[in-house]
């Protein structure tokens, strides 16, 4: 066991002991154990295997970070893939499993890859594998021998919620740069969030206190003053993952997504501490030095028993005392430097004195593995020549690289600062504000008093205190960060990207091939594009790369990380899912009809009404029957329904609309097109006038949100006074259609129905069993029909009341497949089907309903354009005989001579007709010919006869009927 | 389009007359108005967040240069600013825009708010002015939890706004809450936040399903607002 004595600080509930299994074996850790630190207490060292050779590997980063600490888990009859185990809190009972194995972590039979590791070099599979036929083949084998988890199927669906959190500052970032910053703000009056990872603030300064028992004071003391300050709340255990526009920030947490909108943030998430780059940094045993103190600190686990620190900075040295305090052997400091600056001398003093030795301007050689794979010794050598130290721990304290990810989505950027070694800020936005370790900030006092100054600003900024500028930060007086801590070695497996297994030779061949920018090389190489998302790894690959182009850091710039900045869980980011679907107030009278649905745009319709011992073709046959012999009743209520009121809401129309509507005579109706600026057709309608400035319309139900909303702007854009009103909602709509509807409507209102008082294409309103209504005498089916609008409320009642008042007259309700046929029995188009996204009002036999003798309407100029070219397409009507027994469907192409001629738009076997009918969008010279031959989806081609439309009552003649059925 | 005689009018349907599927079994009738009485997920007053339909409440829609007087002759009192509303008499006004107002009679007013809509829709109306119908799904949402509903719904921090509340008048807010376009208005009244929405009718049933399973996870659920009769 390498559990510690109680640690002052320490996550653990000792009393509470939590049982579980890793690879098969029993391991024992306390509640708030991650799975990781219990496994590190139970001596577990090699966690995972690496992503491509299948390398033994321990814990790296312990931040969160690692793909080596991805874990497969099962619990509570799921299986749960890609489990973070630095962070996850172990439970009792889970079945834990390494993600990326053949056999399991200790026998992994993928493990030979690491031999092979020459033979594959960065970028070999774009250059091994070519032929279409095979590539399926060797996807699916890299695949296999490169995975992370597996996902389970048959996973239930969790519906995550997101929520929305608002806040003057978003403090990013809870170490003492984030605690100050979050404190100066909230005195400078803002209402303040700050949100951090871990489970508690403090940052680094809780677990790097260089051999002390406590944490820092000033910063336990910051963390009650905060604590204290009612405009600040804390958000732990989040982490910041993207920054959008206008200082939106995703904060995901266990359960959820946080949208936080800020109207300032402070990045005050500080630096991730960076590996050395020499043979074999990879062995478990092998870790960060932060890694390690926040074992000790935060879980009383010894990392090793006797370690040495490669160290760069005075991080290093400290992290020596503290193992040393906890009773870790540390059998040598090796310094990267010649020399040591003021702060690492305090520490180095301590070292000595208690018969630590230090060895200075060393260069790491080689770490050995024993026969267990982890570390047993590390050579290098130093001024004294080449040197051995036999260790089952290596800490590496070597640098830092600041967390910009959030700064660059920003839109902020950095720049080289090669007295500190890191890029720093160069610019940041308006309201944004960068401070700590970010700005290059190491030591305490630092980093409290830069905290502070952005917290201020970042109120002042918000107007809610007085400005102040901030105080000039002194150049530090030791850099914390190595310049190049990168080591050749002639064998390699020096590892940059433990991620994506890269090493030095992996850039040096990239950058060779010219992939030679942040940008390319990490395309190529897929450096940085692991689960760490190269937090451990870009810096020192742009290191690498400089120095093999001869160029300074200075020269280049990092990579851009997108949101998400750190891997989120696919059930946060779809969430609850909100798809919203609209129904017609008849909604509940078609579940009780039998209705099929079917989605039309967002809303839900009855395609057609099941009827016991029906098929759905007999079904919709006998809709159509019943409305061609008796009468129907459709429930047409998604259909676009909009008022224009004003003087000028015929101009309007008129501009809209490619007829003339301003003539419209009250009562009366017109079809109306409409063309976009390029004369395609975009949708189609009934306009009818119902006053002197008073037009009533519809539009398709597809297009009537996007249509009212354009109608408003355009309404502003032409400076014309058009009151619009959108009722398509608030209405609900009827078609009764069929011979005898005029008799079924007469039995309910006192409305004059004869020809004469209510002739073809007129609108009136009356009042039907009591409820006003609005009847527009349309003949889209090609029956005598009324349109029946009526207030929503009343929808289901007016429903009832035409139902019984047409039972002995036959009446049935049809729904959208037979209205479909209906339609296409007359010949009548339906936009977005029977038209596409290039379609032109003149192709579509519509020259008719364009009057371009009007002053303006939208697409007038290019139809006048194209008025002047022969037409691209025309839309033609097509029947097979009667019995056909191959049958085409809808966008069937026509064939002519071997190239496409148009494509099937509409076709279906005729009730009425008792053949197939259809229309196609044809070349005019096919068209012409008076054949088509269409190549159905067997592949085999029909010919298809060209016949005129309308298919069915050629003169109009029963939706114009004039005396009742 | 010309109002029938009130003796005559059949009874109005709530939007969301089928959402409770086989829970609407029995109906009540407020202001002429039939609306499922669910049997399922109602709660006390008292729960964390409590949903309440408010549609049978008489209201109108008016827009135009000429409305704000057409309403002035008529003695309603629209609030000065867009979007913002106020309460005088038991009759709710609210600026939707600056020439768009919705008008709701909240308990004493519906008998007047009825008149003036059948007057509108009658066509009694200004040169400049025409009725906007409104058939909304309106909801009545209060409870100790309602800013946390509100946060997993909606994009806009309502905290604000109440501390903008001065007694019966208000900002509103046109906004997005599940996909879905609202008009919210926040009140406060006896001390107690709520919030108001309207809905678009065609929206009612999802927004009114989707809200309930939201709102369960508070442990909150449907209250039923004082029927007349069963």
């Amino acid at each position: 066991m390498m559990r510690l004595p109680p640690v002052a600080g320490e996550w653990i509930d000792r009393a509470v002991p939590v049982a579980f299994s890793f690879e098969g074996r029993a391991v024992s850790g306390f509640e708030g154990d991650t799975i990781s630190s219990a496994l590190a207490a139970g001596g577990v060292r090699v966690i995972g295997r690496s992503f491509k050779y299948h390398r033994p590997r321990g814990l790296l980063s312990f931040a969160n970070h690692d793909v080596n600490a991805l874990m497969q888990v099962e619990a509570g009859g799921r299986s749960i893939p890609n489990v973070r185990a630095d962070v996850t809190p172990v439970q009792p009972g889970w079945r834990i499993a390494a993600v990326n194995t053949r056999g399991g972590l200790a026998a992994d039979r993928l493990a030979f890859l690491d031999r092979l590791g020459r033979f594959l070099p960065v970028g070999f599979y774009y250059k091994a594998f070519h032929g279409k036929q095979l590539f399926p083949h060797w996807e699916r084998m890299f695949r296999n021998l490169t995975g992370l988890g597996r996902v389970d199927p048959k996973a239930p669906q969790r519906a995550t919620a997101k929520r929305y959190d608002f806040c003057d500052v978003l403090v990013i970032g809870a170490g003492p740069s984030g605690l100050s910053a979050a404190l100066a703000a909230a005195e400078g009056g803002a209402d303040v969030l700050m949100v951090d990872e871990n489970r508690a603030a403090g940052g680094s300064a809780q677990y790097a206190r260089g051999g002390a028992s406590q944490p820092t004071a000033a910063v336990d003391r910051l963390i009650g003053s905060v604590a204290a300050e009612a405009r600040v709340r804390t958000l732990l255990g989040g982490c910041a993952a993207g920054y959008y526009a206008d200082h939106w920030v995703p904060v995901v947490t266990t359960a959820a997504i946080v949208k936080v909108r800020a109207r300032a943030v402070v990045l005050a998430q500080g630096a991730s501490e960076q590996p050395a780059v020499f043979r074999g940094n990879d062995l478990p045993g092998v870790m960060l030095a932060s890694a390690a103190q926040r074992l000790i600190y935060r879980y009383a686990v010894a990392p090793a028993r006797r370690i040495a620190v490669l160290a760069a900075n005075a991080e290093g040295y400290a992290a020596a005392l503290d193992a040393q305090s906890h009773g870790i052997e540390v059998a040598a400091v090796l310094d990267l430097r010649s020399a040591v600056g003021p702060r690492t001398q305090l520490y180095r003093e301590q070292l000595l004195q208690s018969g630590v030795r230090v060895v200075n301007c060393v260069r790491p050689v080689e770490a050995i593995a024993g026969s267990g794979g982890c570390i047993t010794r590390l050579e290098f050598t130093a001024s004294s020549g080449r040197e051995s130290v036999d260790i089952d721990g290596l800490w590496m304290s070597v640098g830092f690289a600041p967390l910009t990810g959030l700064l660059h989505q920003a839109g902020g950027t950095v720049r080289y600062d090669s007295g500190a070694e890191q890029f720093v800020p160069d610019s940041l936005p308006a309201g944004t504000y960068a401070c700590g370790k970010l700005v290059g900030a190491y030591t305490l006092e630092e980093r409290l008093e830069d905290g502070s100054d952005a917290g201020r600003a970042a109120a002042a900024g918000l107007g809610t205190a007085a400005r102040r500028d901030a105080r000039p930060r002194p150049a530090a007086a030791e850099c914390s960060n190595h310049a190049y801590p990168v080591f050749r070695h002639p064998n390699g497996k020096e590892f940059i990207d433990f991620d994506e297994d890269l090493h030095i030779r992996d850039v040096e061949n990239a950058c060779q091939e010219g992939f030679d920018s942040s940008e390319l090389l990490k395309r190529f190489s897929t450096m940085g594009m692991g689960p760490s998302q190269g937090k451990h790894s870009n810096l020192n690959a742009l290191r690498i790369l400089a120095r093999v182009r001869g160029e300074s850091l200075a020269q280049h710039s990092m990579t851009t990380a997108r949101p998400m900045f750190h891997p989120v869980s696919m059930s946060h980011l779809a969430g609850r899912g909100f798809v919203p679907e609209r129904r017609t107030p008849i909604d509940p009278e078609h579940a009780a009809l039998g209705a099929v649905w079917m989605p039309a745009g967002n809303w839900r319709r009855a395609e057609y009404y099941a009827r016991d011992g029906q098929t759905r073709e007999q079904a919709i046959a006998a809709e159509v029957q019943a409305v061609r012999g008796a009468v129907g009743l459709i429930d047409v209520g998604t259909l676009g329904k909009i008022e224009a009121h004003g003087p000028c809401a015929g101009e309007f129309l008129d501009r809209l609309y490619t007829g003339r509507l301003s003539n419209l005579k009250a009562g009366t109706t017109r079809y109306g097109l409409m063309v976009d600026e390029t004369g395609v057709v975009i949708d189609d309608g009934v306009i009818a006038r119902l006053g002197p400035e008073c037009f009533y319309f519809t539009t398709t139900t597809g297009n009537s949100a996007t249509l009212f909303r354009e109608f408003g702007r355009l309404a502003a854009w032409w400076g014309m006074p058009v009151g619009l009103v959108n009722l398509t909602g608030h209405y609900a709509a009827f078609n009764l259609a069929g011979p005898a509807s005029r008799a079924v409507l007469a039995s309910l209102t006192d409305l004059n129905l004869d020809d004469a008082a209510f002739p073809y294409l007129a609108v009136r309103e009356a009042h039907i069993a009591g409820i006003a209504c609005r009847l527009l005498r349309v003949g889209f089916v090609g029956e005598l029909g009324y349109e029946i609008h009526a207030p929503a409320e009343f929808g289901i009642e007016l429903w009832r009341v035409i139902l019984r008042a047409g039972r002995t007259r036959g009446i049935r309700p049809f729904g959208v497949e037979a209205q479909r046929m209906l339609r296409l029995e007359k010949g009548h188009l339906i936009v977005g089907q029977d038209t596409d996204g290039v379609t032109n009002a003149l192709e579509i036999n519509a020259a008719w309903a364009v009057k371009m003798d009007k002053p303006y309407f939208i697409g007038q100029r290019s139809l006048a354009t194209l008025a002047r070219r022969p037409p691209r397409q025309t839309l033609v009507g097509f029947r097979l005989a009667a019995g056909a027994a191959l049958r085409p469907r809808e966008s069937n192409l026509i064939i002519d001579r071997g190239r496409i001629a148009g494509r099937v738009t509409s076709v279906g076997l005729s009730p009425t007709l008792g053949h197939l009918i259809g229309l196609a969008l044809v070349d005019p010279a096919v068209g012409a010919a008076g054949k088509l031959s269409v190549r159905i989806d067997s592949g085999a081609q029909i010919v298809a006869e060209v016949v005129r439309t309308p298919f069915y009552d050629p003169l109009g003649e029963r939706q114009r009927q004039k005396e009742t059925a | 389009m010309s109002a029938a005689p009130a003796s005559t009018r059949p009874l109005r349907r709530s939007p969301i007359n089928a959402a409770y599927g086989a829970a609407a079994d029995r109906l009540f009738v407020r202001e002429d108005m039939a609306q499922p009485r669910p049997l399922e997920r109602t709660v006390a007053s008292d729960a964390a967040v409590v949903l309440t339909e408010m549609s049978w409440r008489r209201r109108f829609g008016l827009k135009g240069p000429a409305a704000e007087t057409w309403l002035a002759l008529r003695g309603f009192c629209a609030p000065s600013p867009a979007n913002s509303w106020a309460v005088a008499e038991g009759v709710l006004v609210a600026r939707l825009a600056t020439s768009e107002f919705l008008v709701e009679a909240l308990e004493a007013g519906q008998t007047r708010v009825g008149e003036a809509a059948q007057q509108l829709y009658a066509g009694d109306c200004l040169p400049g002015a025409y009725p906007v119908p409104r058939q909304d799904l309106v909801i009545r949402l209060q409870g100790a939890a309602l800013n946390e509903l509100l946060r997993q719904t909606c994009s806009v921090d309502f905290v604000p706004l109440t501390r903008l509340l001065a007694g019966d008048a208000g900002p509103l807010v046109l906004t997005s809450m599940m996909g879905v376009g609202v008009v919210a208005i926040p009140r406060e009244l006896s001390g107690q936040r709520e919030l108001t929405l309207w809905v678009e009718p065609s929206f009612a049933h999802y927004f009114w399903t989707t809200l309930l399973t939201v709102v369960a996870d508070f442990g909150g659920g449907v209250q039923l607002d004082r029927p007349h009769g069963v």
